[in-house]
């Protein structure tokens, strides 16, 4: 069970591969943005760590082989795509290795493809990023391993409890429980902490101890305490600068965001500018770049067809002509093999598999009234449902666990319509539901951790809005659930649906850029709700009648421009960092820790990949590659 | 309990659009109630709201997503009643968000498709929440929903009519295809709302709303239906 390497024996007890390091300490930054494989391994004498290695080889980004696995056998499993076992390095000493006993705690977001580790005191140690699947198997097998306890303060965060330590485990859990920097509700942000350090320090912990002693049941802020707050400090900020020297404020009160800059939509996508950036066998080299024309102006609908399957990771970008020729004859034969599984069921089988027969059931209710107005799907015994719903069927045997649920339906319909093939369709939709399934869940946790998150969002932007609907049973921004599940397919025309699901596919500019869409329709109709004095129903009524009024173009252009105003303010916070996939500083009100110089990130490494260069077609500040590209482009056109 | 037969009567809208209008001014009272409709997925329950609103049957109802608020007004005497319809997502996967909409409910329309035996045993599970969960002096419909398939029919209509009278369940089999009984089953709920009971009814809950400017003989409870 165990093998040798640098005279340790060291035992493997989980194996993740295609784990992205995505921020880590100095000496490691050689390694940061390389992909690895994640393990929690055990030595000889007990210890475990956490360690991640990069891989050597270029790996294909094929996810067939990157799978998760629990390994508690001596076999490795570190392989390339081709299956070739890796000649194991001699030793470890390039791992990237985190003793247990190091990690206080961890935090899990974006979805659970992100996991950072922290050592409890100001530093973040390393974050990952989890390309294929997410770190839901790792984070549940290390719960096997350590105590955890989620932080009151933040969910996402769990705290590792030290088992041999019962006054540690006491003042972490006490702390965790203690909830005194709620996520968004008032945090204090200390401004002068340099000039007047101890005054300052004493300051907060007074108001910690106000807040602790005084009131220990009910510490949030009244809403209408908060909205008189939120009013007096705007109009007191209105009138006088000395609150600007203040030594703290409440932060989700106070919106003096920098003026929203306009963003028009750029040209969408051509096919000059597609064959453009295919080398002679068909590769795609920046696919970085590509995406950023199309989040600006979408793809000229002819174009569409083929585009999506990249977008939607049916193929690979760095693929060949031949290679891809070879992918639509496997993928083909896989989909129609995993067809043949339920279309040889025989009736007896149904019976006696009541889970399968009840996916099934919703299936054809939901199939025969999907987009039935659209020519595509119109008319009696239109055969293009039948495809429809054998598309859905194939997918509750690829992956059962989720199986049909209501919305699952609108969210193929367009994909079909644009593919007009059976199989390419499928493993389009796979590509969206991977993106989506937590939209799913049966708990309904993604769909509430996204009201919630959006929550956070419109708090920061839009106080006012933000108060304004807590205060009338709307703070669950319920009212958001469709737009949210079906990714606006139910507020959208077919071709503004498909123009706004491509943008948003490029992942561009930011993590969760969807909500910021949100908050720019709510932005558009604040003044009706305020003004109307809606309350939790008539804002539902109001919303839901948003329905083929919005205009996409004006949408996108305001929430990039929301997206700029966060980006650029001197307020933001880590928690709308997170939010948003920016990197955290550890320097903010949050945490007040000073900004630490051994945390790297992606956007101080020179990498671009996951925050798009500022550029619009009136600002535009592109980054060499850029320039080369457009270049290309450019010759390509002559 | 009470049953009413198959029969389509025609009560005065008092306006499509919802808004509540009284045209013998002060005389007339005001009331609303919150009303939710439940029930297994593609049973009718939008089509019914869409009939009772706007007159309307759309044979392809696309499913609901999350949920859709509507209101409508109807006049009994002169007593104006405003619905507040809550129209919900019926697929089991959506249950959990159940509670957030009946809460407060003064009336429930649990439906099933007279087609379908499973609907009709998803509606009784329904009952049984309503009764456990809900608010005890919740109105409860049972509305046994495409009657125009009667030729299909996997309900029997004295099965359903049994189980009605047993849990005290107002009961009409309906058709948004046809109207049938659709006005009809609303009415009777309005009809059965509690009258002259400033504890129960809209004031009860916590649920019942401002009314809109000019409906101001209803700010008053109790003041309620006639």
């Amino acid at each position: 069970m165990s093998e040798s390497s640098e005279g340790e024996d060291v035992r493997e007890l989980f194996v993740q591969d295609g784990v992205l390091l995505f921020s880590a300490t100095a000496s490691f930054i050689n390694f940061v943005k390389s992909v690895g494989t994640l393990m929690i391994t055990e030595y000889v004498d007990n210890r475990r760590f956490v360690e991640w290695k990069p891989i050597d080889v270029t790996v294909d980004s094929d996810i067939q082989d990157q799978e998760w696995a629990v390994v508690n056998t001596v076999e490795r499993r570190v392989r390339t795509l081709s299956g070739n076992v890796l000649p194991e390095h001699k030793n470890r000493s390039k791992y990237l290795r985190i003793n247990f006993e190091e990690i206080k705690s961890f935090r899990i977001s974006d979805k659970s493809r992100r996991l950072t580790f922290n050592d409890g005191k100001t530093e973040q140690i390393c974050t990952y990023l989890f390309q294929h699947g997410n770190c839901e198997h790792l984070v549940g097998f290390l719960k096997t391993l350590v105590k955890t306890v989620p932080s009151r303060r933040d969910k996402h965060l769990f705290i590792i409890l030290n088992m041999n330590d019962p006054e540690r485990e006491r003042i972490d859990k006490s702390f965790a429980e203690l909830n005194v920097c709620n996520d968004s509700n008032y945090v204090w942000n200390i401004w002068n902490f340099q000039e007047r350090p101890v005054v300052t320090t004493l300051e907060a912990f007074a108001k910690i101890t106000d807040l602790v002693y005084r009131v220990p049941q009910h510490r949030e802020m009244d809403d209408d305490v908060k909205e008189i707050l939120n009013k007096s400090i705007t109009e007191y900020q209105h009138t006088s600068t000395t609150l600007s020297n203040g030594e703290y404020e409440v932060i989700d009160c106070v919106s003096d965001l920098p003026n929203r800059r306009d963003f028009p939509r750029g040209r969408a996508l051509c096919s000059e500018q597609w064959n453009g950036v295919q080398d002679q066998e068909g590769r795609i080299e920046d696919s970085e770049c590509l995406k950023l024309i199309i989040f600006q102006g979408g793809i000229v609908p002819s174009l569409r067809q083929e585009v999506w399957k990249y977008l939607l990771d049916y193929y690979p970008w760095n693929s060949t002509h031949s290679d891809r020729q070879k992918l639509i004859l496997q993928k083909s034969d896989e989909y129609f093999s995993m067809k043949l599984q339920w279309k040889t069921m025989t009736k007896t089988q149904e019976d006696n598999f009541t889970d399968y027969k009840e996916r099934k059931t919703q299936i054809e209710k939901d199939v025969t009234r999907t987009d039935r107005t659209i020519d595509f799907y119109a008319g009696d015994n239109n055969p293009n449902l039948q495809v429809l719903n054998d598309i859905l069927m194939t997918y509750v045997m690829y992956n059962f666990d989720l199986g049909y649920v209501q919305g699952m339906s609108d969210l193929l319909s367009p994909i079909l319509h644009l593919m007009q093939s059976e199989v390419d369709a499928f493993w389009c939709f796979v590509g969206f539901m991977n993106q989506l399934s937590a939209n799913f869940d049966a708990d309904q946790v993604g769909m509430k951790e996204q009201l919630s998150n959006l929550h956070t969002l419109l708090a920061f932007i839009d106080p006012e809005l933000a108060t304004y609907l807590d205060n009338h049973d709307s703070g669950n921004m319920f009212f958001c659930f469709r737009w949210l599940l079906v990714w606006f397919k139910r507020e959208l025309s077919e071709e503004d649906c498909m123009s706004f699901w491509e943008v948003m596919w490029t992942g561009f500019p930011c993590e969760n850029f969807h909500l910021l869409v949100c908050c720019a329709i709510l932005d558009q109709e604040k003044q009706s709700i305020i003004g109307n004095n809606y309350g939790f129903t008539e804002i539902l009524k109001h919303i839901n009648e948003l329905s083929g009024q919005l205009n996409i173009e004006k949408i996108l252009n305001d929430a990039q421009g929301i997206f700029y105003q966060i980006k650029e303010s001197d307020r933001l916070t880590d928690v709308i960092r997170v939010l948003l996939g920016l990197p955290v500083l550890y320097n903010s009100s949050l945490d007040n820790h000073e900004t630490s110089p051994f945390v790297i990130s992606i956007e101080t490494s020179n990498e671009s990949s996951n925050h798009p260069p500022e550029c619009s077609v009136d600002d535009v500040r592109i980054s060499p590659e850029e320039i080369q590209f457009e270049k290309s482009i450019s010759s390509n056109f002559i | 309990m009470e049953h009413t037969e198959p029969h389509s009567t025609e009560p005065e809208m008092a306006n499509r659009q919802g808004a509540a209008q009284r045209p013998n001014g002060a005389q007339g009272k005001i009331c609303q109630f919150k009303l939710v409709l439940l029930g297994e997925s593609a049973v009718g329950k939008s089509s019914l709201v869409l009939r009772f609103v706007k007159g309307q049957f759309h044979e392809y109802q696309e499913s609901t997503i999350g949920a859709a608020f509507l209101t409508q007004t109807v006049c009994l005497d002169d007593t104006t009643v405003k619905f507040e319809i809550w129209d919900t997502a019926g697929q089991e996967r959506y249950h959990s968000l159940a509670p957030m909409y009946y809460r407060g409910a003064q009336a429930a329309i649990v439906v099933y498709d007279i087609t379908n035996q499973d609907t009709f045993g998803r509606a009784k599970t329904w009952v049984k929440e309503l009764q456990r969960q809900a608010s005890p002096t919740i109105v409860i419909a049972l509305a046994g929903n495409k009657q125009d398939l009667a030729n299909k029919r996997m309900v029997e209509y004295e099965e359903a009519q049994t189980y009605a009278e047993e849990n005290g369940l107002l009961f009409m089999e309906t058709s948004a295809k046809t109207a049938l009984n659709v006005n009809d089953i609303f009415l009777a709920i309005a009809k059965k709302l509690p009258k002259y009971d400033q504890n129960q009814g809209q004031s009860g809950q916590g649920q019942g709303r401002r009314l809109a400017e000019g409906d101001q003989g209803a700010k008053t409870p109790g003041n309620c239906c006639k």
